[in-house]
Parts: C-alpha cells; structure tokens; sequence
C-alpha cells in the first residue's frame, strides 16, 4: 500500500549538508499497521513527511496505492494527498472553527453538500465518540479528544491510509492507549492502512504489526514486532526494548538487601524472558524439579506478537543447594537470569 | 462655543471619519493581498519566490520610509491624475490609503507568522490548494490579530489624516490648523483635540471588542 524505495533528503545548512533520510527503503502491505521507532533528530519526522511529499525527497521514489507521487502535478498531488489521512502530534485543528466545522474543512474542500456534509460529519464524530462536542470550539477540548477530533477530520476524506507524525506523544498513558485503541479500531473496521513514527516503544508493542528502527537517517532493522522482540540485532533495537519494560526493586526490598549471603537468606532473582526464552511454564517446572518456592516480588510481563516477553523479580527459597542449579535451569532456557542480592 | 464653531466641528468630525474608514479600506484592498503574498513567498513557506518576496519587501519599505507629510506633496500629480484635484477630502484619500498600504502589508504578513505553522501543514496534508489554504485556514485563523491590526490602522489614519488637514485636506486637522493655530483660538484647539482622542478611544474599544469575539484560541 505503501512503498518508499531508496529515498534520500538532504538539507542545507549554511554551508554543510545534511542528510535527514539516507537510502530508506520499506514496505507497509495493505491493512496492516507499520511503525517506525528512533530517538529524536533520528529522521522520523522527516520520513513520514515524506510518504505525503509535504518534505520533497531529493531523490528516490515515493508509492502509495500504486501511484508513485514524486511524478505528480501539484494538483494531482492535492487530490492524491486526500486518499492519505495525517494526523500530529500537536493535532493541528483549527481554532477558529467548532469541533463540527473541524471535521467539515476537508469536505469543504472538495465541495461536497451541506447535507451530506452535516450527515458524513455526525456518523465521523459518532465513530470518535465525541458527537455531544459538536458545538465546541477546540480551545475548551482535552489532549485527547483534540486528537479524536484530528482523527474524525482526516476520514472524512475516506483515506486509504493514515500517517501518524507521533500522534500519542502529547499526551498522557491513560489517553495515549485509548487514541491507540481508537488507531487500531480505525485500521480493523474501515481497512485503513497505518504507518506511524513514534520515540515511544509501547505505541509499537501495543498496536503495530511491523516495526523499523530508524538512527541517524537510516533504517537499520526492520521485521514483524514479534520478531523484533524475539530477536533484536541492534543494541539501539535491545534499548528500545528494554526501555519498554522497567522494573525497580520496591524499597522494601531495597532496604534490606544484603550483598552476601550469610547461610540464613533467600537469593532475590531478576529473570529476563525475550523473545528467544523458550515459552514454557518454566518457572513451576523449576519450582518442581529442584524443590524450590518463588515468590514474585515485581513483574512486568508483556505480548508482542506471538512473543511473550518480560522481566520479573523472584525471591528463591527452599531446598538451598539447589539454588545454583535452578539458576542455570533459568538460563539454558533462554531467561537471562541475574542474582540482585540476598533478603 | 458660537453655532459656527459646532458646525465647523461637526464638519470637520464627519470629513476624518470619512477619511480614515475610506483610506482605511482602500489601504486594506491594496495591503491585505500584498501582506498575504509577502508571507506565502516567503523562505519555506507554500509559494516560497525569493526574488518577487525580495522585490515586494523592498517596494513596501520605501514606502514606510516616506514620512507621510512628505508623501501627501510628493504624490500631488498623482493625486491629480486620479481624482482630478489635490485639495479636499477625496484628493486625501489617495495619499492616505497608499500611505497605508505598506503598513497594513506588513502588519498582515505579521499576523500570519504568528500562526503555528502546523496549520498549513495539515491543511495540506488534507489535500487543500494555496487559495484554499489562504481563504480557508489563515485568514480566518488570523482574524483576531487582523482586526487588531485594522485598529492600529485606522488609528495611525486618524492622526495622518490630521496631518493632511494642514496641506489642505479638511477634517478636523485642518479645523486644528487653521482655526486654533492660525487663528490662535483656544476652544477650537482643544475640541479638536478631545474629538479626536474620543474618536481613537471609541476605535480601539470597537478593535478589541471584535478581536475578542472571534477569538476562540
């Protein structure tokens, strides 16, 4: 559905050159939801601004539902840019306009009726969930319902795809996995096409069915997200990860953990499951087999894909001279396991 | 204050408003588009034309350069040309709205720089033309501060057309000039002046009521 090959930008400043894009190449099949994750400044931004020439590649090509629009007349390119919906990431609405007149401007646009306008946009906001906000202006709006609004205006042009330029970056957990529930919604139910960019690891893990990890300008790793997760190449990809999944030992614990055991403690463990951890009740075959107890002090535990991934922290006890041997019962299963200290 | 003395400043309350609404307008029809093309020829912006944006720019500094007194005089065989006279309230008008104009561009184009350009962005992520990007996100958008700006406007043509009644373009200036100055008649001075401060205050309260009203920001 979409298709960038070899695309390159370079920006002058002054007088050097700078390469935003180098030779990015991806593929976003119809119906599924692609994400493109990087750190800021990496050339993310610039990427998706490219999938609808808003930024103009300096070379390359540039295909969305079998048109390749770097060939197009502005004018052609304006009526091709209303089969791709964008939504932003500080949503752009229009001030002046109510929340309806919002949703209209694009139908405005292309002259449609005023009763079909009046019709199209209250089934829109109903799909959003904010018809009763019809009358209000954006200004007395949440984060999140300026977004829903953004979402409800850029379908009313019935797009075959959507672009979002980190669209959940503004706002808050609570609304950021609703908007992404609404995304995924929008991608089940109408079979829109979504390519996102995002610095956020969880956007990608809770919605997208591919990812790209994108530095410096290049696309250094990409593949369905569960098999990212189940096997990250890059150390930038393990961050990414990792980052997703943080895991503290409570001060309770902190407090009284000792470094050395002195014969009478209990080990605390800290077990990592990626990808390549072999998906098995793992931890009650350990429990059975070396005569040992857990107890789970904290755990984060997570689904990407067929990927069941996480890190959890367990406190050992029981039979003591099979402590060493659970251990590396953990680790030839592919869970990095890790002694924090004694409790 | 004798009858004459009220008619004189009725008069001449009656020619100022007439000249600066008039010019204010005429200042608008000539600066509202030019400010527009000076802001989308701009460096990045979505008609970006280095060398008409360069040339414009200049055109309207000369302009604002002129001291306005000096503009009435200089542009007399123009004036003449046009409204076949250089004396009087309609003889006034051009030199006043082209004495606007540069102003009003300026004041535009800065109207609409102020605008988050995520605006445009999206307007043409949704597939609208230039035009449509003008008349349908930002000039609406930038309503508020170009009716703050109309005020400025027409405030600054109050006083100019003042200055014009000293060269003989009527209103209260003139009024002022010839009756309180020459005439050393102090009533007459300071009425014109209360006239005139009323008048700016009642075009200001008018500005800021309406910017207020469409401002939904």
């Amino acid at each position: 559905m979409i298709e960038l090959k070899n695309v390159t930008k370079t920006f002058h400043q002054k007088d050097r050159i700078v390469a935003a894009l180098s030779d990015v190449s991806l593929r976003v099949p119809e119906g599924k939801i692609f994400g493109v994750i990087g750190t800021s400044g990496a050339g993310k931004s610039t990427l998706i601004r490219c999938v609808n020439l808003l930024e103009r590649p300096t070379s390359g090509e540039i295909i969305v539902d079998g048109k390749a629009l770097m060939q197009l007349s502005n004018s052609e390119l304006a009526k091709e840019r209303r089969q791709i919906g964008m939504i932003f990431q500080h949503f752009n609405l229009l001030s002046s306009r109510t929340v309806f007149d919002n949703v209209a401007f694009p139908l405005e646009l292309t002259g449609t009726a005023k009763s079909e306008i009046k019709t199209r946009v209250l089934e829109l906001l109903q799909l959003v969930g904010l018809a009763e906000k019809a009358n209000d202006y954006p200004a007395s709006l949440s984060g999140g319902q300026k977004q829903r609004v953004a979402i409800a205006r850029t379908l009313a042009n019935n797009p075959k795809v959507l672009l979002c330029d980190e669209a959940t970056s503004a706002l808050d957990p609570a609304t950021t996995r609703s908007i992404l529930n609404l995304l995924k919604d929008i991608n089940k139910r109408l079979n829109i096409t979504v390519l996102l960019i995002t610095h956020q690891m969880e956007v990608v893990k809770s919605i997208c069915d591919e990812v790209a990890v994108i530095s410096h300008g290049k696309l250094i790793e990409q593949g369905s997200v569960g098999e990212i997760f189940a096997d990250p190449k890059h150390e930038l990809t393990k961050e990414f990860i990792s980052s997703s999944l943080h895991i503290e030992i409570p001060s309770v614990y902190q407090e009284k953990l000792q470094k050395e055991d002195n014969g009478n403690l209990n080990p605390l463990l800290k077990l990592e499951m990626t990808g390549k951890s072999v998906n098995e009740p793992v931890i009650s075959e350990v429990s059975r087999l070396f005569d040992t107890d857990f107890k789970i002090v904290s755990a984060q535990m997570d689904q990407a894909g067929e990927v069941n991934f996480g890190v959890m922290l367990i406190e050992l006890s029981g039979k003591r001279e099979n402590y060493d041997a659970a251990i590396q019962y953990f680790n030839s299963k592919h869970i990095k396991t890790e002694i924090l200290g004694y409790v | 204050m004798s009858d004459s003395l009220i008619d004189l400043l009725l008069k001449g309350t009656w020619e100022t408003i007439v000249m600066t609404f008039v010019s204010g307008f005429f200042g608008f029809l000539i600066g509202l588009p030019t400010g527009i093309l000076l802001f989308l020829t701009r460096k990045n912006q979505i008609l970006e034309q280095p060398v008409l944006n360069r040339t414009l720019s200049v055109l309207v500094n000369v302009f604002r350069s002129i001291p306005f007194i000096i503009l009435i005089v200089w542009m007399i065989p123009f004036t003449r040309a046009i409204v076949g006279t250089s004396i009087g309230v309609s003889a006034a008008l051009v030199p006043l709205s082209i004495g606007a104009a540069p102003f009003i561009a300026r004041l535009v184009e800065n109207s609409l720089l102020s605008l988050p350009s995520g605006l445009i962005e999206a307007a043409r992520a949704l597939g609208a033309t230039p035009f449509q990007i003008v008349y349908k996100v930002l000039l609406p958008e930038a309503l508020p501060s170009l009716i703050n700006a109309a005020s400025i406007t027409l405030i600054t043509l109050v006083g100019y057309s003042a200055m014009g009644g000293a060269v003989g373009a009527g209103g209260l200036g003139q009024v002022g000039y010839q009756y309180g100055y020459i005439g050393y008649d102090a009533v007459t001075m300071n009425s014109v002046l209360a006239l005139l401060v009323l008048l700016v205050f009642l075009i200001q309260f008018v500005g800021d009521r309406l910017s207020k009203r469409f401002d939904h920001r």
